[in-house]
């Protein structure tokens, strides 16, 4: 297969998957609300303190964004049967072909999601406006394609397993945890005028690794899947 | 396996007697008193937890290479002992925590926090074991997860010298230690007696993952059998024709 021809699955299968949300809409219409509940619940529970929520603000965002944003990744293998997973491989599509695009549109849609409920942190929250800031930019997408990536990655080795819904969250928070940790490193970094560098490094090693493991082992797994 | 269980067995009992005895012997720590002694159960069991989960991983990439379930047994059985040698690290390290840090757990420390998250993915992975059945799925799909999982070991490691927090940063890899200098900061009967310590858990891991992993092949052999025993043999729902009276000529 040219390179050529997998960029172009990786497409089909990408706007498939974004084609289905689409009709379905339950990142808009379910997970993006959710979350935003989960941004208005916490201060109640933790207490109403302005400068505290200031400083924990930009935490609890992208501790949000995982925690919800692995409904975002779940939500398509979650959706594809036996006949679904058989037909992709009766048309020849190549599996490492398949699990690119579903990252690809899975981490447009949780880039979706860091995209409506990043405002709404800075009004509920109020965290300082930092020197750099648009190198957030950046951190938000590689933690979306990172999630995406571990999401799944978890997806397809829970593939039809009994205990699929509580198996692949209890698989995928604790991996992210490196996504998490070096997204909040990075805000504090520019809150304190601290070098920045070594946690985008962190965070791109991580969805290299993620990216060539999901590569390599795709057809292992989609052999299992049949 | 027997023979070399038969042998392994012996020798790890009387590597953990001389390890405890080395251990007791060794001078106590001017600051931390008899606590200190926990640093020769503590710090083999995080190494041989690396070690475990490193085996796993090579073990992993062998199945998915070799397609023998062999590899698969090595894998389960060293994660196994794997998040043992967690537990127990983390276990020793609380106990020695409360007396020298004044706590049992501390949340800033990078080091506790990512062992305990170490030690929840690998009981993921056991748990992802347990809810497959079909033998070849289960390993497939463990063994990616395998491969997956090692990714945050390094930052494990490397979390002492990345965040300055309560753990100490490595001892005994620092060139001070390793070229034996008057700067060094492990007295040398201490680092004796931690090396002979981790030369008895390693003598512990591999007689435990040598029965493990014979336990594991008898398991599977087992499931194997009992599924040849449960096989429809093809035609075994037709029987044949009974005539009340039999037949007449």
């Amino acid at each position: 297969m040219t390179a050529a021809e997998f960029w172009r699955q990786v497409f089909e299968i990408a706007r498939k998957d974004l084609k289905v949300e689409g009709r379905a809409g339950e990142v808009l219409s379910i997970t993006v609300p959710f979350g935003a509940v989960a941004l208005l619940l916490l201060p109640m529970a933790i207490g109403t303190e302005k400068t505290m929520l200031a400083k924990i603000g930009p935490g609890m965002f992208f501790g949000v964004t995982l925690l919800f944003g692995m409904l975002v990744a779940f939500r398509q293998s979650a959706s594809d049967t036996q006949a679904q997973r058989e037909l992709l491989t009766l048309l020849g599509i190549d599996p490492a072909a398949t699990f690119v695009g579903r990252s690809f549109a899975s981490a447009l849609l949780l880039l979706v999601f860091e995209v409506i409920l990043a405002p709404l942190t800075v009004i509920l929250y109020n965290p300082p406006l930092v020197d750099g800031w648009p190198w957030m930019l950046l951190i938000i997408l590689l933690v979306a394609l990172g999630l995406a990536f571990v999401g799944t990655l978890a997806g397809a080795v829970t593939a039809g397993v009994r205990t699929r819904s509580t198996l692949a969250p209890l698989l995928v928070a604790p991996l992210s945890v490196p996504l998490l940790i070096s997204s909040s490193q990075v805000y504090e970094g520019l809150r304190l005028g601290r070098s920045i560098i070594p946690w985008i490094v962190l965070l791109l090693a991580m969805n290299l690794a993620l990216a060539v493991v999901g590569v390599a082992t795709a057809k292992p797994l989609e052999e299992t899947s049949r | 396996m027997k023979k070399t269980l038969s042998i392994l067995a012996p020798l790890a009992v009387v590597g953990v007697v001389i390890g405890f005895t080395f251990a007791m012997t060794a001078p106590i720590d001017a600051y931390q008193g008899i606590f200190q002694k926990t640093m020769y159960v503590h710090v083999p069991s995080a190494w041989l937890a690396y070690i475990s989960f490193a085996v796993t991983l090579i073990a992993s990439i062998g199945y998915l290479a070799k397609k023998d379930l062999r590899w698969d047994r090595i894998a389960a059985s060293s994660a196994e002992m794997g998040v043992f040698f967690t537990g127990l690290a983390l276990m020793t390290g609380m106990i020695w925590g409360r007396p020298v840090w004044g706590t049992f757990w501390d949340w800033g420390d990078a080091r506790l926090v990512l062992t305990a998250l170490m030690f929840i993915v690998y009981l993921g992975y056991l748990a992802l074991r347990r809810s497959i059945a079909e033998p070849t799925t289960r390993a497939r799909r463990s063994a990616v997860f395998g491969i997956v999982a090692f990714v945050q070991i390094p930052l494990v490691h490397f979390s002492v010298s990345w965040w300055r927090t309560l753990h100490q940063q490595a001892t005994v890899l620092r060139p001070e230690t390793l070229t034996g200098a008057a700067d060094a900061p492990i007295d040398p009967l201490m680092l004796r007696a931690l090396m002979v310590n981790l030369l008895a858990f390693t003598l512990v891991y591999a007689t435990f993952m040598v029965a493990r992993v014979w336990i594991a092949k008898l398991e599977d052999e087992r499931e194997e059998r009992h599924a040849l025993e449960n096989i429809e043999i093809a035609g075994a729902a037709i029987s044949a024709p009974d005539f009340d009276g039999g037949f007449d000529d």
